[in-house]
């Protein structure tokens, strides 16, 4: 972990700094500052789907997607993930932080992260099935039945200009499947006037053991580490003080090592989604 | 006793301070007051009615714009005064007492800055005691988001 804490450090160009340098640059609630000490709790209301990659699932609705967080001086909770900021100087933030395995939710509907993603109003059936036992001449393969695991690791998180960035190096900590994921992702504003047009593009790379926790079938398959690219498009223009109009549609790219499973019947998986945000 | 020779040096400093100098200079000539037993008398006059408020402090949290709150001020004095409580800048506010050594009154407020009440002559020229009530805002401080473009909402 300190290597990996090291390696962040000089990619940011930076020398261990202060968490409370960058406080004074705060002077108020923006965008970009908030509140120390207080929760903030925002809701999305609207019309969205998000595609369901697995053989026989079924797709995630977005209805009513409740978010919040609590900032502390150092320690932060963002809706399921729990971070510590290490060190923060101008525009580069570093953090260690805790956060649930993202793949759970495609095989449980009642996955915590649907209630933050969408609204939680019907269980999956089954997990993906081969074969059903009227198959004649089938074996019953065990589906996976992965439990809720959390990642936990450094993030180093910036802005450059008008872009923002995020880099997560992640290990599972809850003894699952010791797996790794790197999670990154840019943020970058296309058009702004009344109301802003963004893009972000980003990946998720999941190594072997990750991979083989969610989609590993026993004698069928066994997978390899998977790097699934992602573009999102959205439009954010504010209504009030209150609300705020979005819309957005992404699309995740599944790499081999997920996509060639037999329990996977989608190469990608795509979300759009059409609302307004309330902020408490 | 105590009562008159008090209410008359109220008297010589409220003259005084309308011009009456020159009977003061008389009097400080002829002996019979003397500059020291003029300002411990003023002093003493101060210190013994007692102003108390309560709460002393209202504290304001980041959601909070104003405080809403029932004062109660108390005041206690060694012998019976005729007096008023004032808030300043609350001409609505008043409550007098003749011939009291002591009085309560309550009374709900909502404020945003900090009250001063005093005590005062009935006539509400002279102060005889004050206190304040004061508000504190608790320091708002502000640090940056999580930068998070790989969540779906940011």
């Amino acid at each position: 972990m300190a290597v990996r804490v090291g390696v962040f450090a000089i990619i940011a160009g930076v020398s261990p700094v202060h968490a409370t340098e960058a406080d004074d640059e705060c002077q108020g609630a923006t965008d970009d500052c908030v509140a120390i000490g207080g929760w903030n709790f925002s809701v999305a209301v609207g019309a969205g789907v998000r595609t369901n990659p697995l053989v026989n699932g079924k797709a995630i609705p977005l209805v009513v997607i409740p978010q919040f967080s609590y900032y502390g001086k150092r320690f932060f909770i963002d809706n399921l993930d729990f971070g510590f900021t290490l060190a923060e100087r101008g525009t580069n933030t570093f953090n260690l932080i805790a956060t649930p395995g993202y793949d759970r939710v495609y095989f449980y509907r009642t996955d915590l992260q649907n209630f933050f993603i969408g609204f939680p109003n019907a269980l999956y059936p089954d997990s993906p099935a081969l074969v059903t036992s009227s198959t004649p001449g089938a074996t019953k393969v065990s589906p996976p039945a992965p439990h809720i695991t959390y990642f936990a690791g450094p993030e180093w998180t910036f802005k450059y200009g008008p872009v923002t960035g995020q880099l997560d190096l992640l290990r599972d900590a809850t003894g699952q499947n010791s797996g790794d994921e790197i999670r990154g992702a840019l943020g970058i504003p296309l058009l702004k006037s009344k109301g802003t047009v963004s893009a972000n593009i980003g990946f998720t790379w999941k190594s072997a053991a990750t991979v083989n926790y969610y989609y590993r079938v026993p004698i069928l398959y066994s997978g390899s580490a998977a790097f699934d690219p992602f573009i999102k498009l959205g439009y954010t223009l504010p209504l009030s003080s209150k609300w705020r109009f979005n819309a957005f549609a992404e699309y995740e790219h599944l790499g081999n090592g997920i996509a060639d499973s037999p329990i996977v019947a989608e190469h990608g998986v795509a979300t759009v989604f059409v609302g307004a945000i309330y902020t408490f | 006793m105590a009562l008159q020779q008090f209410s008359w040096v109220r008297s010589i400093r409220s003259n005084a301070t309308h011009g009456g100098v020159a009977l003061a200079s008389v009097l400080l000539s002829l002996g019979l007051l003397s500059p020291s037993r003029t300002n411990a008398a003023s002093t003493d006059e101060r210190d013994n009615i007692r102003l108390e408020l309560r709460p002393r402090i209202c504290t304001l949290t980041t959601n909070d714009t104003q405080c809403d709150t029932v004062v109660h001020a108390t005041w206690r004095s060694p012998r019976n005064e005729s007096l008023c409580l004032v808030i300043v800048e609350r001409p609505e506010v008043k409550r007098c007492w003749e011939k009291y050594s002591e009085g309560n009154y309550s009374i709900e407020l909502i404020f945003s800055a900090d009250l001063v009440f005093q005590l005062k002559d009935l006539d509400l020229k002279q102060v005889l005691a004050s206190d304040v009530l004061r508000v504190i805002r608790e320091a708002v401080r502000y640090r940056h988001k999580r930068r998070e473009p790989w969540n779906i909402f940011n």
